[in-house]
């Protein structure tokens, strides 16, 4: 389940290409003993090393954050637009690896990926949106979500029937390889990518949302779809681009998350559960709310698997339930 | 024939066939009988929530995998323990699990309602996932049918799978009634008052905190009472029976069957229990058939499969005349 990224934190410690879910908590265990051998050089020794752990594990966690974030953001845009729980984003998110791993093995080229992936899922997304979600809209919001739902089975039994369910490694590409040395340990490349690449998205999406006749059209129907419709705006188009857009992103998530993850049927349902605490904890509909609740997570998981290995399972949702239950709307949420 | 003389024949058909069932059928098919029972006392208090009270969980296996863990474990380490207290215990365990979480749940309304049940429902999870010297985590717990002892009757043997068709449609009989009373009361009618629109029903002098947290408990009862009854179907409760897919079935039987109508969750039960049982003798891909029924009924049966035995169809159907 979700847990596989937290465990594998810890593998991937150890080495770069560990399968996400194979690794477990023994590795945390094989981490101190390693430590502990180590460490009869003398106590100032031991504790360097474990401030460096904690330091490597904050960083695992802002990547982890970081991927969670552009999942979370179209799912929350789709949401405080239109209402629509859209379940089946992170289905997108698994295709998006899904393709990667496709385009990555029989094409060879894992940097096509980054192209072909979003455009195959956008266009499926829009379909969907177009031709039926969009059908469902005047019956109210369950059907709506009932429907992504259905999807979202669907998608996981095609990934099944078409690319078994084994995990499926995707290597990580020749550029990025490697390790760099980090805090007296080596981290690889590509979580750094990972974390760069995915800043540079976040910095374009702010440029869009904030600076562009667009996205100020986009937040705007954020906040009150009916009265920028009134206002002359085609808000059903604009909320299929933010919907195709959305499922983009995510599907981009997937390809950068697949080296790093590898692909698995089950890596829609861990998304799909720590998305839901993001922009449950964010606040429907607020895009800052997902990011400082994406990055809260990412850090929580890593971290708190260093101090309560039992409760790694839990961590997000402890989290969510003690937002939710201080601030009903999310830390950022306005509306119900 | 008038409306209500259909309804008497239906009824005595449905009972008639429910009573023969082991008699007429296969041992096999006995065991799907039960397993429709059970899901179909799941389903009728999920729809309580989702029909009733427009409340939609995602962690409906909670309460249910309460009951479950309850039962289990109350069978191994209370021996001696009659059969029937041992229900009660699920039940009320249910009903407990259910009276905590809504506590925290009932204020919120919508998809953080939804999110927030499924979030305790993962607490659980992780707590039968990781408190293995309780639960056995993953490798489950095996349980041994007590007998059931009943005045008059002396004890009856729940191996024979017949005994524990006909103390499973008791109980579920009586589960789904109590479920159909419930919603008779006037605190049923409130329920209903407060899916149409709570601020108005908090300004006509309901408290809908505790209309929403009763009813919310409730379910949980119901639900805890098929927990118990589904660890002493399987002989064997593990993580299985309180995890994501379990609360996310509830939801598609109920959608699948109808949520508009009481019986709905019935027919999504035996529906979807029937057509897993077929499909996944034929694919192992069953999920992804599940996947398309549901998008179609929602995208063109929009009261699910009970809204095709309407009256009207039924009577235009049996006559073969058009109004």
């Amino acid at each position: 389940m979700f847990i596989n990224f937290v465990l594998s934190a810890f593998g991937a410690m150890e080495e770069e290409n560990v399968c996400s879910i194979y690794a477990n908590q023994v590795d945390l265990g094989v981490e101190k003993d390693d430590v502990g051998v180590r460490g009869d050089r003398g106590r100032r020794f031991w504790m360097d090393i474990s401030i460096n752990i904690y330091l490597i594990q904050l960083v695992h966690g802002l990547v982890y954050g970081m991927l969670i974030f552009l999942v979370a953001s179209g799912l929350t845009l789709v949401f405080g637009m239109m209402g629509v729980l859209n379940i089946a984003h992170a289905a997108f998110y698994m295709l998006g690896a899904y393709f990667a791993y496709t385009v990555a093995v029989y094409l060879g080229n894992f940097w096509l990926s980054f192209l072909l992936s979003p455009l195959i899922v956008a266009f499926l997304a829009i379909l969907i949106e177009r031709f039926l979600l969009r059908k469902t809209y005047k019956a109210g919001h369950l059907p709506e979500l009932l429907l992504t739902f259905g999807f979202f089975y669907i998608f996981v039994e095609l990934v099944i029937i078409i690319w078994g369910s084994n995990p499926l490694p995707v290597p990580v590409p020749a550029l990025l390889a490697g390790d760099v040395p980090f805090m007296g340990k080596t981290y690889p490349i590509y979580r750094l990518f990972i974390l760069g690449f995915s800043c540079v998205i976040l910095l374009g999406m702010a440029l869009v949302l904030m600076r562009t006749q667009i996205g100020i059209i986009i937040r705007a129907a954020v906040s009150d779809a009916d009265m920028v419709d009134v206002l002359g705006h085609n808000v059903p188009v604009v909320f299929l681009g933010v919907f195709g857009g959305g499922a983009a992103l995510a599907a981009l998530a997937g390809v950068i998350a697949a080296p790093f993850l590898s692909t698995y049927p089950g890596m829609g349902m861990d998304m799909l559960l720590d998305c839901f605490v993001v922009i449950v904890i964010g606040g429907l509909g607020s895009l800052w709310g997902a990011l400082v609740a994406a990055l809260m997570i990412g850090a929580l998981q890593s971290l708190g698997i260093l101090w309560i290995p039992q409760l790694a399972l839990v961590f997000q949702f402890l989290l969510m339930a003690v937002v939710l239950i201080a601030r009903p709307t999310g830390l950022f949420g306005e509306k119900e | 024939m008038s409306r209500y003389g259909a309804f008497q024949i239906g009824g005595g058909g449905v009972a008639a066939v429910l009573l023969l069932f082991p008699i007429i059928l296969p041992e096999i098919k006995i065991h799907l009988a039960i397993e429709i029972l059970i899901f179909a006392l799941l389903a009728v208090s999920f729809n309580l929530l989702l029909g009733y009270g427009g409340m939609l969980a995602f962690g409906h296996a909670a309460p249910f995998g309460v009951g479950a863990y309850a039962a289990a474990l109350s069978c191994n380490h209370l021996p001696g323990m009659p059969l029937l207290v041992t229900l009660l215990i699920a039940a009320l365990s249910g009903f407990v699990g259910a009276l905590f979480i809504g506590f925290f749940c009932v204020r919120l309304k919508g998809a953080y309602f939804a999110l927030i049940t499924l979030a305790f429902q993962m607490f659980l999870f992780a707590a039968a996932l990781k408190w293995r010297s309780v639960t056995r985590g993953d490798d489950g717990m095996g349980v041994v049918r007590p007998e059931l002892y009943l005045p008059g009757l002396g004890s009856i043997s729940l191996m024979n799978i017949h005994n524990l068709y006909y103390l499973t449609l008791v109980l579920v009989v009586v589960g789904i009634v109590a479920c159909y009373l419930f919603l008779r009361t006037p605190l049923g009618n409130a329920v209903m008052c407060m899916r149409e629109n709570d601020v108005r029903a908090s300004f006509l002098g309901y408290d809908v905190f505790l209309t929403k947290l009763t009813v919310f408990s409730f379910a949980g009862l119901l639900a805890g009472l098929a927990g118990g009854l589904f660890v002493l179907f399987q002989e064997f409760v593990a993580t299985t029976a309180i995890d994501v897919n379990r609360s996310f079935a509830a939801l598609l039987m109920t959608v699948i069957g109808g949520t508009g109508h009481f019986l709905g969750p019935v027919l999504g039960a035996i529906f979807y229990t029937v057509f897993q049982d077929w499909i996944s003798s034929l694919t192992k891909h069953w999920i992804l058939f599940v996947g398309i029924l549901f998008v179609i009924v929602v995208m063109y049966l929009e009261g699910g499969l009970i809204s095709l035995l309407k009256w009207e169809r039924i009577r235009v159907w049996v006559s073969g005349q058009k109004e």
